[in-house]
């Protein structure tokens, strides 16, 4: 099943398009990393995704075959929205008989445990809370509902590192768990390589990467060798983002496959090494091409090449 | 890697804890695979010791499931490890171990190459590259001294 | 960290049935347990005071009622004294009392909806599994009933109040503009308006001051439309040719609205509406006013299910 499933998905808000044309598909049990800069289009497209906004264009489901905001959607659906979202003048124990008496299921037990090895009081209000403390308290009420989808919007920023590995314990834990499924929308880049099996990377309110990965990771390689001979040797290749200096250049190029001619491979020119991406250069070097073609996780057949950006150091 | 070797081996706890290592390059999966197999060469793990479950691995060390259920079907593929449902993924087999003399021999012949390398003029990156692409041919036809083919 | 494991979720049977209305009681009380304390409780001082002011007024109505013949200096000074401090605090309060429909409508109806999307709480009502509408529908029902029962109870107390001044001597009537609509049944459907209006524009603006401004703003365009336009055709009036038939008593406020007169001939004609008519006009404006909150009501939840956020 996949639990989350757009086509051509796109949000208009006065002359200007937010997002469009957004087609894709993540399946259940997976976690998700939503990235892209700030107005990229993430919070809209979450806010589809949660029936707090309605389409322009496209369609969304959810769960599976759920519209997007209907009853069942609602139902197996947790948002965590940014900042936390909590009624600051009422105390944590408040908000838990709140989400209560909302919801047809809450763990009641399962909150209030939590909510006591975080050192949370319960009589507290939520506004008195810290910053981190009211993150968590979100979590914990929307992880009490046992949602099968858990999308998250930037829930990281008012944590400290420490809190932060915590938090990710808990939510990937509650996969294991509950079969919960993630939507994480997140700048933490260096963390979401480890905790993400599946990315949506937005750019300019268009889906620039979508897919495993693993397999986006493996598609990739960047070239380094001589800037001579690297407009020649990039006119053969698909090119994400050259960089130059005045001796070396570096391509950042998609192979087209996952897998195929790796590091070590014959297809690397003499002269040149391939390394292996991490995420983080990836969804850089993405960000800051932003001419570069959709690469989704069918890895359709592409006709037209993509477009180089050039940066100049 | 932490070890947490117990007397009584199979029972109780998982006898050894991962740690991934961020910036490596090297896929989380794979590392978790690698460190179960370097676990086995240097005995740390027996056959019928428990891996920590995926649960234990997600908790500590705040990676994906998915991962974790990757590397433990790659160590079931290369026959290491089998899962029993309910109860965990057990180590099944062995690597074959090297005993601590011999390892010890070899660790004393390895210096000596390395102090003869760095006579001839290599730096640490040279003596990695050239490890690496003897180790590569010797693996593709072992036994075969292509020292003369070589340049 | 935590070695807490999410038991087991029960099998099923949770997907048929929809969350039940009556959670919404709890939760509406908690998030609008000030507007729901506030404006009982400010009702009360204020009915207090009426209560204290009141007793006295009647006692002195009274006094100068039973005080024979009117012409004594006795008497006279007892009136002269009942004009000038009892009618003009009867006059302050209700003018100030025409104020609190719209006010505590406005407070009420604004902030219910308004201030969710100002702090941004709405992101996580609205994603709940009790569904928007349903949690608007509600909150805008159990807050409706409250302030709308507590002006009622109010506005009882305020016509008791005003009994008093509906002398035959004095211009007042039942019928009069500023009194008509601060009767109970009026009343109570101003407020309604006033709130159900305030909750529209809340959600319209999303933002609380905006919206309370705008609501006083049309609260006030209606009652004047109402009481110089729409008020007089409720029923037909009566048109005579004789004198204008009341009843003369000491306390009553039976002075019919006289809406115009005009001579033909010898025969001068009044039109007029007689006091009779209160009741059924009262339960006439009480029900477009409700028709139209309802339907105001009915906008809002639309709003709150087609707006995006």
């Amino acid at each position: 099943m996949n639990v989350i499933d757009t086509s051509g998905l796109g949000k208009q808000y006065g002359g200007t398009w937010a997002l469009r044309d957004c087609t894709v598909a993540i399946p259940a049990g997976s976690l998700t990393a939503l990235v892209g800069p700030n107005g990229a289009g993430k919070t809209t497209l979450i806010q589809m995704l949660t029936g707090l906004t309605i389409p322009s264009a496209g369609t969304v489901t959810v769960l599976g075959d759920q519209r997007a905001g209907s009853a069942a959607a609602l139902d197996g659906i947790a948002f965590v929205a940014q900042d936390a979202p909590v009624y600051k003048n009422l105390s944590a124990a408040d908000m838990l008989h709140l989400t209560r008496n909302l919801n047809r299921f809450f763990d009641q037990q399962y909150a209030l445990a939590r909510l006591g090895d975080l050192g949370i009081s319960a009589k507290k209000k939520s506004g008195k809370l810290s910053g981190g403390q009211q993150a968590q308290l979100a979590l914990t009420l929307a992880l009490a509902r046992r949602p099968k989808l858990l999308i998250l919007d930037e829930p990281l920023a008012m944590l400290d590192p420490l809190a932060r590995h915590d938090f990710m314990a808990i939510v990937l834990t509650a996969m294991v768990d509950d079969g919960v499924s993630v939507l994480l929308s997140s700048h933490a880049l260096p963390e979401l390589e480890r905790v993400a099996d599946q990315m949506v990377l937005l750019s300019h309110g268009h889906v620039a990467l979508a897919g495993p990965v693993e397999d986006l990771l493996a598609c990739h390689r960047v070239l380094t060798g001589p800037a001579a001979e690297a407009d020649s040797y990039a006119a053969r290749l698909d090119v994400v983002l050259a960089r130059r200096a005045e001796a070396q250049a570096q391509l950042l190029v998609r192979t087209g496959e996952p897998g195929a001619s790796g590091a070590s491979g014959a297809s690397v020119a003499p002269g040149w090494r391939a390394h292996s991406v991490s995420l983080e250069e990836l969804v850089m070097a993405y960000l800051r091409a932003p001419g570069a073609e959709v690469l989704s996780a069918s890895f359709p057949a592409r006709s037209a090449r993509s477009a180089r950006q050039e940066v100049s150091r | 890697m932490t070890i947490d070797k117990r007397l009584n081996g199979s029972r109780g706890g998982a006898a050894i804890e991962f740690r991934i290592d961020q910036g490596s390059g090297v896929p989380t999966y794979l590392q978790l695979v690698h460190q179960v197999e370097h676990a086995l060469r240097l005995g740390y793990l027996e056959p019928g010791d428990r891996l920590p479950t995926i649960r234990e691995v997600v908790a500590s060390l705040a990676i994906n499931p998915n991962t974790v259920l990757k590397a433990y079907r790659e160590l079931e593929t290369k026959g290491l490890a089998t899962a029993r449902p309910g109860q965990g993924t057990f180590v099944s087999a062995t690597l074959n171990q090297v005993a601590l003399p011999e390892l010890a021999t070899l660790r004393r012949t390895l210096v000596a190459w390395l102090a003869t390398a760095q006579t001839a003029g290599l730096d640490e990156d040279g003596m990695v590259a050239l490890f690496t692409s003897v180790l590569r041919d010797f693996v593709k036809s072992p036994g075969r001294d292509r020292s003369e083919e070589i340049a | 960290m935590s070695t807490l494991t999410l038991a087991p979720k029960p099998a099923g049977g949770t997907a048929s049935r929809p969350v039940p209305w009556r959670n919404m009681a709890w939760v509406t009380w908690r998030l609008h347990r000030a507007t729901l304390i506030s404006v009982p409780a400010v009702l009360g001082a204020i009915a207090i005071f009426l209560w204290i002011a009141g007793v006295r007024i009647h006692h002195d109505y009274s006094l100068l009622a039973a005080c024979h013949p009117l012409s004594a200096d006795r008497c006279q000074s007892l009136n002269s004294s009942f004009n000038h401090t009892d009618w003009p605090t009867g006059n302050t309060l209700d003018i100030l009392i025409h104020l609190v429909p719209p006010l505590i409508g406005a407070f009420a109806g604004c902030s219910l909806l308004a201030r969710e999307l100002e702090t941004g709480t709405y992101r996580y009502a609205w994603t709940q599994g009790f569904g928007r509408a349903r949690w608007t529908i509600a909150k805008l029902v159990i807050v409706a009933i409250t302030v709308t029962a507590a002006a009622a109870a109010f506005s009882e107390l305020f016509s008791w109040f005003l009994r008093p001044f509906f002398a035959p001597q004095e211009d007042l009537t039942l019928l009069s503009a500023t009194v008509f609509d601060v009767q109970p049944v009026a009343f109570a459907a101003w407020t309604l308006l006033a709130f159900t209006a305030g909750a529209l524009t809340g959600m319209f603006f999303r933002r609380v001051v905006p919206a309370m401004a705008v609501t006083l703003g049309v609260y006030i365009g209606l009652d004047v439309i109402t009481w110089v336009f729409l008020r007089q055709h409720y029923l037909p009036p009566v048109v005579t040719s004789g004198p204008v038939a009341f009843n003369s008593g000491a306390m009553s406020a039976n002075m019919p609205w006289v809406l115009s007169t005009w001579t033909s001939g010898r025969i001068t004609f009044t039109k007029y509406i007689p006091v009779s008519r209160f009741w059924p006009m009262q339960f006439i404006e009480a029900g477009w006013l409700l028709v139209l909150s309802i339907l105001l009501a009915a906008a809002t939840v639309w709003l709150v299910r087609r707006r995006a956020a």
